[in-house]
């Protein structure tokens, strides 16, 4: 394999500093905060795809389902937790 | 009279602890009927105890009816028309199950193979695992983060009309790892997806496909998206990426081969009651560095700008407001599709398409799609080693099923 050079280096680990920066200054506003699962899966689930139904699936299920449509939508975690909290209900 | 009373209060007192008795043994009889219950109960919940790990199968399977009817003019002669009708081509036949094993609270894997009528393929056979709030890594093979139509809308049952839009095909899946995550920003949001990759390979002719498992050279291909969603209820996001990467096989004639993609998106899905809007959008470009490759008529070089550009806008509106139950469950699609790749190459075209849909849902997984597509293809092909050249129109009517199950 070829070596990585220096500067290869430096630019991963100041990206990777500016990720941590990045990610660690990101609050939600009191607004989005306030937000129940039950608005957030009518506001999210229908970007790419119909809004599923709850009864669809069984709260395990909805889990499972929950890591893997935040592995395709980017979802925020808060979002996630909400979301599935709702869809198990 | 006195006399009865007392007779009465004796008899009385004598049966009492009778009934005392009686109903002590009822007490026991229901204790022990409840506590049987309760013991059911509890193997009940214990055989259907969580635990920490899940495994379930998803998918999704398309299936439908196609006819065309090609028109082939070549330059200054007359046109010849073909006309075809099948029952499943590649383009509408697809059995994709989906295997997803929930590890924990941290861990997602997920594999999906598919069949597409000739052959099993693999969409995903990736490890996820959900590090820290924002962050999820993940190895493996996968849908490189490039635009929002591979990695999101091409499952049949999501995309509104019956065909994958031409020209959105690379980098398509590859091995390698990522980190990807969302996260809020005051009112709005954004998101991550970055990706370390094989990367694509430069053929003969100079069209790019996927290096595969073993990479082709000992470079890797950098590929990432970056999305803002700037309104609070999340109804528009906007993504640009960026690919780029060594492409020439080791040991190739080519002088430093790399690709270079740029990408800008945009998704708009907004309920302006009664009417559900849908806007979707992706461009791409890509840029191979200047190459002389070798003609397969007499082996001379040539070379030409391989550079390539495809843009598609689709807008969908579904009455899903309104009370009644039909006509609520229609959803009219338009896509409009512009696809150039490289003049005087072998393959050169400035290709457009249009098509429109209507789709009924059977539920929000299931759909009913009619399609009729027009494409034209204006070949800017060098006849000179072998391209073709002349103009191809070609008008399809599809019928599709396509379920998530
Ligand atoms: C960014 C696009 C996107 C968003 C937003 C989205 N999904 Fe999905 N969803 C997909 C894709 C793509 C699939 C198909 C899986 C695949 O093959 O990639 C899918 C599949 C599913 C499935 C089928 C089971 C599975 O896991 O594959 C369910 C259920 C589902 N989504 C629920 C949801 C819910 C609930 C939400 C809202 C939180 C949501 N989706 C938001 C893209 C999205």
């Amino acid at each position: 394999m070829k070596k990585i050079n220096n500067k290869t280096w430096i630019m991963i680990a100041a990206s990777a500093i500016l990720v941590a920066i990045a990610i660690n200054g990101c609050v939600e506003s009191k607004l989005v905060a306030a937000k129940s699962g039950a608005q957030l899966w009518a506001e999210n689930c229908q970007r790419c795809h119909n809004t599923p139904s709850p009864n669809s699936f069984s709260h395990e299920q909805w889990a499972t389902i929950g890591l893997h449509m935040q592995t395709r939508a980017q979802l925020t975690d808060k979002e996630r937790e909400k979301i599935v909290a709702f869809l198990s209900q | 009279m006195k006399k009865l009373n007392k007779l009465f209060f004796l008899l009385a007192m004598s049966a009492s602890p009778l009934v005392a008795l009686n109903s002590h043994a009822q007490q026991v009889v229901t204790d022990s009927t409840l506590l049987d219950r309760i013991t059911t109960l509890e193997q009940q919940v214990a055989d259907q105890k969580p635990g920490e790990s899940h495994f379930m199968v998803v998918g999704l399977a398309t299936f439908g009816f196609v006819q065309n009817k090609t028109i082939f003019t070549p330059p200054g002669g007359v046109s010849s028309s073909v006309k075809t009708n099948s029952l499943a081509n590649a383009d509408n036949y697809e059995l994709s199950p989906m295997l997803l094993w929930r590890h924990g609270k941290n861990f997602l894997v997920e594999f999906e193979p598919s069949f597409d009528g000739t052959t099993l393929g693999v969409n995903w056979a990736n490890i996820s695992y959900f590090a820290a709030p924002g962050l999820i890594i993940h190895a493996g093979y996968f849908v490189v983060p490039f635009g929002i139509y591979s990695k999101r809308l091409a499952a049949g049952w999501i995309d509104k009309v019956a065909t994958d839009p031409a020209g959105f095909d690379l980098p398509g899946s590859d091995f390698g790892v990522g980190v990807s995550g969302g996260l809020p920003l005051g009112s709005m949001k954004w998101s991550y997806d970055v990706s370390l990759t094989n990367g694509l390979q430069l053929l003969p002719d100079g069209e790019l496909q996927g290096a595969g498992v073993a990479d082709n050279n000992n470079n890797k291909t950098v590929s990432g998206r970056l999305s803002l969603l700037p309104l609070s209820n999340s109804s528009l996001e906007i993504g640009v990426s960026a690919l780029h990467g060594g492409v020439a096989d080791v040991g190739s004639g080519y002088n430093n081969a790399n690709v270079t993609m740029y990408g800008a998106d945009i998704n708009f899905v907004k309920t302006i009651d009664p009417l559900l809007i849908n806007i979707k959008g992706q461009y791409n470009r890509i840029n191979v560095n200047k190459q002389n490759y070798a003609s397969p008529t007499d082996s001379s070089l040539y070379s030409f700008n391989n550079k390539t550009s495809s843009f598609f806008g689709q807008l969908s509106v579904r009455p899903i407001g309104l009370d009644q139950p039909i006509l609520k469950n229609f959803e009219l699609a338009y896509r409009y599709i512009t696809y150039t790749t490289p003049s005087n190459s072998a393959w050169g075209q400035n290709y457009h398409e249009s098509d429109f849909g209507l789709d009924y849902w059977l539920s929000w997984r299931t759909v009913l799609k009619l399609s009729y597509e027009r494409t034209h293809a204006l070949s800017t092909a060098n006849s000179a080693i072998g391209g073709s050249t002349g103009v191809t129109d070609v008008n399809s009517i599809y019928l599709q099923f396509s379920i998530e199950f």
